[in-house]
């Protein structure tokens, strides 16, 4: 082990001793009473009113939100001179691969000190956030995966929507046939989007199959059970026309819009984020769908659940306030005052809210039993009870120290399945080799 | 005399060589020496030898990576520099109010941000709803699907970098100008068809510009990045689903360095690249001497 | 003769509409609603308030300042500095030139992803990271690509005018100011634009070196703006679209109305 640093440390002290400046920025406050972040915008009302919580509560702690989503090569390069933020904003998957090389700190010290409820947060977005024991970060949102069904689509397949079985994986593809319209090479209805290979880890559980261990460390990506799901998942998308072609026909949807794929009826059946659910019904309160939990080949529901957490770089310079920071942010009521707003706000609209998911059990239980009143939206009234009922069943692949390459490998596996140039075994066979070696050394 | 030139020649040379020595050589040699290492850009680095240009043999995305980036570059540049060439010589064809705004219409593209330019060509080659298949069908021809299918999205690519051809167009066309007008004009009275005054008379005084063109059109296409990253690789839902059709060797260098945190590996790839380039380059030097045309004859 | 000059301009106007219509494609999509992105061509429903959002969303007069004042310093110190390097090696013949221009060439063939952390660590070390100044004091320097660019057009110069002015007892600076710089006129405003260009579009130092909003440059700034819209999914493409409108509209008036100072460089050293 031999710091490559020092070399190149002389080399940069040669040239500051001619630039005379030297020193490094210290911003000229006391330490301790300024507090950086990265990574984290102000979207909306839940950020803006959570934030503003904190610097009432901290009014004398100077805060500076570096705006912008996070960029690896920004973030990596403060950690790398020593020019961190206090505070890093990012998606929980990527903390195992920067924990594991050091560039956050463990934070388990800070939960014990600040008393940080951990036992309030989701088991599985808290195990995302560990490694080896430690804590590494804070989780924020809660993002479960539901299936949207569009009753249109389904009336027009001579189904009932809420009739609609995932556990039957012959009828779904009969089912996913019917729905899909297209004319010549042109898809104009999509029957089931089942979002490969993104959702892949989603597919193998409800296959009953993880992809990587527990610890993970042991990749079972050449698990016969993958393979099937992959094939699956992959022959769906080719009875529907083929991938380049439904890319392409996906890659022109607006969730997010009133002109959401649903609404333009372009789109049976799609598994998705609640997020997709929350914002058509700012969009289209009218949006005639039916969302379903999905359910695995055993009956279980199967949720791959996501979102960001908060974490500290090496070298923050106010670690204390970062955790104050974390905690605030996190804590119930923040998350509450933050619902409520959201709540008001769609009301003021006259939009459907069909409330916000946090990380934090405590709080859904106060905004989903106490706060949220039905709508009187039954499509949305209905999600939110299928949403509140599958976050338990919340899975993720476990954080890695190869995390970034072992998604990359079955990703990149998924999409020469679905490309056409190989097979579901033959590619997971070659991503299970490339897993081995990135999680071995 | 003589060495007096020589002191005024580094004399002007001074930014250069100061600029080199601060930020040009530290840099290269710091990425020469991490490039024997195992580093992961936040901490410890590990003396490895030569593993990391062992692994690049049997590296099947980087083999990937460097097909499609010497295929384009192979399509791309002589397209680029024809096409390019060509609208210098219609621009320089037309005087007036006209020509400003021509001017101006070839050089917009260049004045479009990378960024958009990557997610106007999205929407523009999109293969369901995107305006080129429109224009096809229009004609009765059923588009590929440029965006999603491997085998053509090498294609849309090339068709995206046509479009850029501002700087090129430019840089040629204020060569153009500068070919003296006499000098045509006395082909054209000695009898000199269209194609020999081009030939004998501009080719030759817009060589040096030209050959700049060919230069440094072939080193940027090397390392292309900005706009396909934008397409293909910018968030991680295009990354997810794109494959590694549009694995351009940048693209590839960018994602060992910044996302698997394997700066070494990514370092030796660099050099890989710079050695490439350097032969490259090197050889249309060689070439280009024969071939250019510069006034002072002992250049 | 008129059927000479119709032929091309005919070409003309058929190649400027291919290079037109994305561009014409961008605005218009920009003033549509964002359900009809992808449908129709012109922008009708008629909707320009995606201009409004993005002006309301951020201080876009600060970022649109910062923009100016970094993109002419960095290009006026690449323009000045390149012109003297190339100068040196356009018109000298000197021990070490080939190897010096090598290392000229040498720099261009690096991609900036290795040198990024390197550079960043040495600007770290003055002290400067986290102003505006990296992101054009390396251009004091002189930029391998310009150099090239500007050496290039220097070497096509008539030589018997640098000698004549030598025989008259002209120093090398005068030679420099007084000759090479006049002719060299549209290279060196090529240049210039060229690297107002760069540095009006460059997102990746801005995006590493700068930590206040205020300091931040249009794309920077817009690249947050655009964030707030990406957040917890697919883009608002309005939004986006409008954003890179703005960004590029001034830099076209700049072109449009600068190319007026470069035919005059063409017109006073091409007729020569």
């Amino acid at each position: 082990m031999r710091r490559l640093a020092v070399p190149l440390a002389l080399f940069l002290a040669a040239i500051s001793a001619c630039g005379g400046v030297g020193g490094s920025s210290g911003g000229g406050a006391a330490a301790g009473s300024t507090l950086t972040t990265m990574g984290f915008g102000l979207p909306d009302e839940i950020a803006t009113t959570r934030v503003d919580a904190f610097t009432k509560a901290h009014p004398d702690i100077r805060l500076t939100i570096n705006q912008g989503q996070f960029d690896e090569q920004a973030f990596l390069s403060s950690v790398a001179s020593g020019n961190a933020p206090d505070l890093v904003y990012l998606p929980r998957d990527k903390i195992g691969g920067y924990a594991a090389r050091g560039a956050l700190q463990p934070i388990t010290g800070c939960v014990a000190d600040h008393a940080i409820p951990t036992g309030d947060y989701y088991p599985a977005a808290a195990r995302q956030v560990q490694l080896g024991g430690q804590w590494y970060g804070i989780p924020e949102f809660y993002n479960s995966v539901v299936l949207i069904v569009n009753d249109k689509a389904a009336e027009d397949a001579g189904v009932d929507p809420a009739e609609i079985d995932t556990r039957d994986w012959d009828a779904l593809a009969a089912l996913a046939r019917k729905m899909t319209k297209s004319s010549g090479g042109t898809i104009e209805r999509l029957g089931f989007h089942p979002k490969l290979p993104e959702f892949l880890p989603l597919w193998a559980k409800a296959n009953g199959a993880d992809l990587l261990s527990a610890d993970g460390l042991t990749p079972h990506l050449d698990d016969p059970k993958v393979a099937e799901a992959l094939a699956y998942a992959a022959k769906l998308v080719e009875e529907q026309g083929g991938w380049t072609r439904v890319k392409a026909f996906a890659d022109t949807f607006d969730y997010f819009g009133a002109g959401n794929p649903f609404a333009k009826d372009q789109l049976g059946m799609l598994l998705t984020e609640q997020f997709v659910v929350s914002a058509m019904a700012g969009a289209d309160p009218d949006a005639a769908v039916t969302v379903l939990p999905f359910l695995g080949r055993d009956g279980a529901p199967v949720n791959s659940v996501g979102g960001n957490a908060w974490a500290v770089p090496k070298g923050a310079k106010n670690p204390g306030g970062a955790c104050t920071w974390m905690k605030e942010m996190t804590a119930a009521d923040t998350w509450i005052a933050a619902a409520r707003a959201r709540q008001a706000k769609r009301a003021a609209e006259g939009k459907v809210d069909i409330g916000t998911y946090t990380g934090n059990q405590k709080a859904d239980a106060v905004i989903f039993g106490e706060m949220r009143k039905p709508s009187g939206r039954e499509a949305y009234d209905d999600a939110v009870e299928v949403i509140r009922s599958v976050q338990q069943a919340g899975f993720t692949v476990p954080p890695s120290k190869a995390a970034a390459e072992f998604t990359t490998a079955y990703q990149q596996a998924g999409t020469r399945v679905l490309q056409g140039e190989q097979t579901a075994e033959e590619a997971l066979g070659q991503a299970q080799a490339e897993a081995v070696k990135a999680l071995g050394s | 005399m003589r060495t007096g030139e020589t002191r005024w020649a580094y004399i002007f040379l001074i930014p250069w060589i100061v600029g080199l020595v601060l930020f040009q050589a530290g840099p290269m040699i710091a990425s020469a020496v991490l490039s024997f290492t195992d580093y992961d850009l936040i901490g410890s680095s590990e003396f490895v030898g030569v593993e990391n240009y062992a692994t690049m043999a049997a590296d099947p995305r980087l083999a990937r990576a460097i097909g499609n980036t010497l295929l384009y570059t192979v399509v791309h540049v002589p397209l680029a520099c024809l096409l390019a060439l060509g609208l210098a010589l219609l621009l320089n064809r037309i005087t007036g109010r006209a020509a400003g705004v021509f001017r101006t219409i070839f050089y917009l593209p260049s004045m479009t941000p990378y960024v958009a330019v990557g997610v106007l060509f999205l929407f523009l080659l999109n293969g369901q709803a995107g305006v080129l298949n429109e224009a096809l069908a229009i004609v009765g021809i059923e588009g590929p699907q440029w965006t999603t299918d491997p085998g053509w999205m090498l294609a849309g690519v090339v068709i995206m970098s046509l479009w850029n051809l501002g700087a090129s167009t430019i840089v040629l066309f204020a060569a153009l100008r500068n070919v003296p007008r006499e000098l045509t004009e006395a082909a054209m009275i000695d009898g000199a068809g269209a194609w020999q005054r081009f030939r004998h008379v501009t080719l030759p005084l817009i060589s040096a510009a030209l050959f700049f063109v060919v230069v440094v059109d072939t080193i940027a296409a090397l390392q292309m990045f900005d706009q396909v990253y934008t397409m293909y690789f910018g968030t991680s839902q295009a990354q997810q689903t794109s494959g590694d059709a549009a694995l351009f060797y940048v693209v590839y260098l960018f994602q060992q360095g910044f996302q698997f945190l394997h700066m070494g590996y990514a370092s030796a790839l660099a050099w890989l690249l710079f050695a490439v380039i350097a032969v490259i380059t090197f050889i249309q030097v060689k070439v280009g001497n024969r071939l250019v045309h510069y006034e002072d004859p002992a250049a | 003769m008129t059927a000479r000059r119709f032929f091309p301009l005919m070409l003309l106007a058929a190649a400027s509409a291919i290079f037109l219509y994305p561009f014409l494609w961008l605005v218009f999509a920009s003033l549509r609603p964002r359900d009809r992105t992808f449908g129709g061509q012109l922008p009708i429903p008629f909707r320009p308030q995606s201009y409004l959002d993005v002006w309301d969303a951020a201080p876009m007069l600060t970022w649109l300042l910062n923009s100016v004042v970094v993109g002419v310093a960095a290009a006026l110190a690449v323009t000045v500095s390149s012109a003297l390097v190339a100068f040196g090696f356009a018109y000298f013949r000197f021990p070490g030139r080939n190897l010096m221009f090598a290392s000229v060439l040498g720099t261009m063939m690096l991609p900036a992803a290795v040198t990024l952390v390197p550079t960043y660590l040495i600007w770290n070390s003055v002290g400067l990271t986290g102003t505006q100044v990296p992101l054009w004091a390396g251009n004091l320097f002189g930029s391998a690509f310009y150099i090239f660019l500007l050496r290039q057009f220097m070497l096509g110069l008539p030589r018997y005018v640098f000698e004549a002015a030598r025989v008259d007892g002209a120093s090398y600076l005068t030679l420099f100011w007084r000759i090479a710089v006049p002719l060299s006129r549209p290279a060196l405003i090529i240049a210039f634009i060229f690297e107002l260009k760069a540095s009006w579009f460059d997102l990746m130092k801005p995006l590493i070196y700068l930590q206040d909003t205020e300091l931040f440059t249009l794309p920077r700034g817009l690249k947050a703006v655009v964030d707030r819209f990406y957040q917890g999914g697919d883009p608002k493409w309005e939004i986006v679209l409008a954003a890179s409108v703005v960004t590029t509209l001034p830099l076209i008036a700049i072109f449009f109305f600068g190319q007026r100072y470069f035919l005059q460089g063409i017109a006073t050293t091409g007729r020569r």
